[in-house]
């Protein structure tokens, strides 16, 4: 109690001289403030991105993929499709059919000659299943392209950011031109898509595999079952994957380069934020001198001194976090960034905050150590 | 020079507080460097990029394949040096996880001219010599331990004449490549062997790869290919190499007004904790200032020390800071390959050091000039 009582007096005597010392003060919180709004920033990246991809994951979605291959790359024969549409398991469509998207992506490539800007955009041939399998998938105009059509679909990005895709536009494509038939809403993608009859494409193409096969189960329970269904299948040189893990996996080489450089940076700027708020404190514990040796003089602890110094060093690094991640919010908050390609909104997420928060209270704590202890070093003998 | 120990004892009058700001430029300058270096050095590896080497490819992009007579038409446009015919497919060795490149080239006289690799000339004429030959990309040498002789299968989704996709190719030298936006795992082979044995596609090829005759006319030369196919069933898109590798890197460049926030954010920060510090030595001075104008010292020498003792604990931090950075960056070229640190950077920085010594030692040099040796010594 007594100890509690002497470290509160030395600290509400502490906050009540700010005002004499608010140049280390103000050090203190800019230099906080910076570094939390950095590393807040630079991890709103990896959390956009992250948002971005998992929005639209459904427990429900199987993925099978070629042994040993990444997605969007696997091998799938027409005669392994015939064996997969026989799975159990598999939700039916409204005709009956089993809700199986098959694929075969093309990546196109070209540039408008007006603004040089390159224009690179996935043409998927994909069935008309696709649109039970995702059912947040939506048209905003036109219509599902008709099989054996040359006909396009585009999703909204597409015609946002590119021209040459309204609807009844006409684009060439492997020298014949596609009609533009509908724009469609693909829940949080924000990619630019592009899809088409997947037999026509792989006709024109010559393609002879599918290089996707995704399938809509009855239920998520039914996941383990259906697994154990395609590798019991010696017919079947794919394995079953939920579409949260090929996501994941996906997603992580791209978030590991956010997060090393994200850490990098943040590292780095509160190491130098945590060395310019021990030397204001130290500037703030000399000019202290005198008071901090009257208190020693009429009894006061030295623990009640370091822990009193430790927690205002802690105080002044607070409002330098809100204001880092206050910053943070409203400068990047939204913004659309495409670092590596992949274009994503950031996102200032309140656990980001939380987590900026909780790494100024440790700069506060580590930069506090040293000036705390010399505080202590303070005697009654030197009031002399 | 007779005031360097003064200005020397200065910086040393509280080393606690000099080693802190020491620590806390250098560690700004490390960041300052890094980040910075990684803006430049895109800068450089795309400058650095041949804009004089053209490659023709499909209005589409890279997926539609080129007749091979196209060879003659691009030839005949003037200024075209050397034609390459350039096939791409892909390949494992071994397992699925052990990808391949492999580039299908004519080995004809001048061909090299119109690629970025590096061949020794007999290892280019064991190429020529042995059909199925393959020479390949230094690395694999050390990652697969292949070497001149070895036979190497190869698995692919490209079919041969009897129906297998399975290739061997016998390699007979290797190479190395300039290009920073190229395949790490690559190998070169015979396109005549190639076209003949495969199944599909016979005749066609990915792009040419085109040497100029005047590098300065890339432009035009390109413009005038593109025009000489614009209407025929295969309609080309000719880029300089130097374009491919802006578009590849123009990712990275997204990043440049994120970094120039950092960089401009982390040079306040760190201008306003060294400003401070340096009032604050300058008010806990004051009489020793004042002794020192009662000696004789005229206002303008101590606003000299003020300022060149802060330039000297900067300019030092900095340059530490800077050498850090050197030391550092190789882990962020694990990102962009053939990235290194331009030093124009380190000189950047040090400019920079300079500026912010001199903007944060400015108002407290001042105050010790204006410094009253009455007013100072009395305060005591």
């Amino acid at each position: 109690m007594n100890f509690t009582r002497q470290f509160l007096g030395i600290l509400l005597m502490n906050l009540s001289g700010f005002r004499q010392r608010i140049a280390p003060v103000l050090t203190i919180i800019i230099g906080v403030a910076c570094a939390v709004g950095v590393l807040v920033s630079m991890l709103a990246m990896g959390a956009g991105a992250r948002r971005q991809e998992i929005a639209d994951v459904r427990a429900d979605h199987v993925v099978l993929v070629t042994s040993g291959a990444s997605y969007g790359q696997s091998n799938i024969s027409r005669d392994e499709v015939a064996t997969i549409l026989g799975l159990p398991g598999i939700l039916k469509g409204t005709q009956g059919e089993p809700i199986v998207v098959l694929e075969s992506m093309v990546p196109i490539e070209g540039r408008r000659r007006v603004t040089g800007n390159r224009i690179y955009f996935p043409l998927v041939g994909i069935t008309s299943t696709v649109t039970q399998y995702q059912p947040q998938m939506r048209f905003t105009a036109g219509r599902m392209f008709k099989p054996g059509l040359h006909e396009l679909i585009a999703s909204n990005p597409c015609a946002r950011q590119f021209t040459g895709f309204e609807i009844g536009d006409r684009r060439p494509i492997h020298g014949s031109d596609w009609a533009v038939v509908g724009h469609f809403e693909q829940g949080q993608g924000q990619q630019c898509v592009v899809y088409a009859d997947v037999d026509n494409i792989m006709s024109i193409f010559s393609r002879n595999t599918y290089s996707s096969v995704s399938v809509r189960l009855q239920s998520p329970a039914d996941f383990a079952a259906f697994r154990d269904a395609v590798s019991a299948n010696p017919a079947l040189h794919v394995e079953a994957q939920r579409e949260s893990q090929v996501v994941e996996e996906g997603f992580k080489q791209l978030n590991a380069i956010l997060n090393f450089v994200s850490y990098f940076v943040g590292t780095i700027i509160a190491i130098g934020a945590t060395l310019g708020a021990v030397n204001s404190l130290y500037a703030i514990v000399d000019s202290r001198r005198r008071e901090l040796a009257t208190l020693r003089a009429i009894g006061f602890t030295s623990g009640a001194v370091v822990v009193s110094i430790l927690v205002e060093s802690i105080l002044w690094a607070f409002p330098g976090a809100l204001l880092g991640g206050a910053l943070a919010w409203v400068l990047f908050n939204g913004l659309s960034a495409s670092p590596f390609g992949y274009s994503f909104q950031l996102a200032v997420t309140p656990s980001l905050v939380v987590l900026g928060i909780v790494w100024a209270l440790g700069m506060g704590l580590i930069g506090g150590l040293l000036p705390a202890l010399r505080a202590a070093r303070v005697h009654g003998n030197h009031l002399a | 020079m007779k005031f360097l120990p003064l200005i020397w004892s200065g910086i040393w009058r509280k080393p606690g507080r000099t080693n802190l700001i020491f620590l806390q430029v250098c560690v700004a300058f490390l960041l300052f460097g890094v980040l910075q270096g990684l803006k430049t050095g895109v800068e450089h590896v795309i400058g650095d990029t041949r804009a004089d080497l053209l490659l023709v490819h499909g209005g589409l992009g890279l997926v539609d394949p080129l007749p091979l007579g196209m060879l003659e038409g691009i030839k005949s446009v003037p200024g075209v040096k050397v034609v390459a015919p350039v096939e791409l497919f892909g390949a494992v060795y071994q397992n699925p996880s052990q990808k391949l490149g492999v580039v299908a080239i004519r080995p004809d006289e001048g061909w090299l001219d119109a690629f970025t690799f590096t061949i020794a000339p007999e290892h280019a004429a064991a190429l020529r010599s042995t059909r199925t030959g393959a020479i390949i990309r230094e690395g694999l040498a050390k990652t697969y331990g292949w070497k001149v002789g070895d036979h190497i299968p190869l698995m692919s989704t490209t079919a041969q004449m009897n129906g297998s996709t399975d290739w061997a190719f016998d390699v007979v030298g290797t190479y190395t490549d300039a290009d920073v936006g190229a395949g790490r795992e690559t190998i070169l082979i015979n396109y005549a062997y190639f076209d003949e044995a495969r199944l599909t596609g016979k005749g066609t090829v990915k792009h040419f790869n085109v040497a100029l005759s005047d590098p300065r006319r890339a432009v035009q030369v390109a413009d005038a290919i593109d025009r000489r196919f614009a209407n025929s069933a295969n309609a080309t898109q000719t880029d300089s190499l130097r374009e491919l590798a802006q578009s590849q890197l123009q990712s990275i460049g997204d990043l440049d007004f994120l970094i120039r926030a950092i960089v401009s954010v982390v040079l306040v920060a760190l201008l306003f904790a060294t400003a401070t510090m340096m009032m604050q030595s300058i008010r806990e001075r004051t009489p020793e200032l004042a002794v020192l104008k009662t000696l004789g010292f005229t206002d303008r020498a101590v606003f000299l020390f003020i300022l060149v003792e802060a330039m000297v604990v900067f300019v030092a931090a900095a340059a530490c800071g800077l050498a850090l950075a050197l030391v550092v960056f190789p882990l962020a070229s694990r990102i962009i390959p053939g990235l290194s640190m331009p030093l124009v950077v380190v000189a950047l920085g040090l400019a920079c050091a300079v500026l912010v010594a001199t903007l944060s030692a400015l108002v407290p040099a001042v105050q010790a000039a204006r410094l009253n040796i009455v007013a100072a010594l009395a305060a005591r």
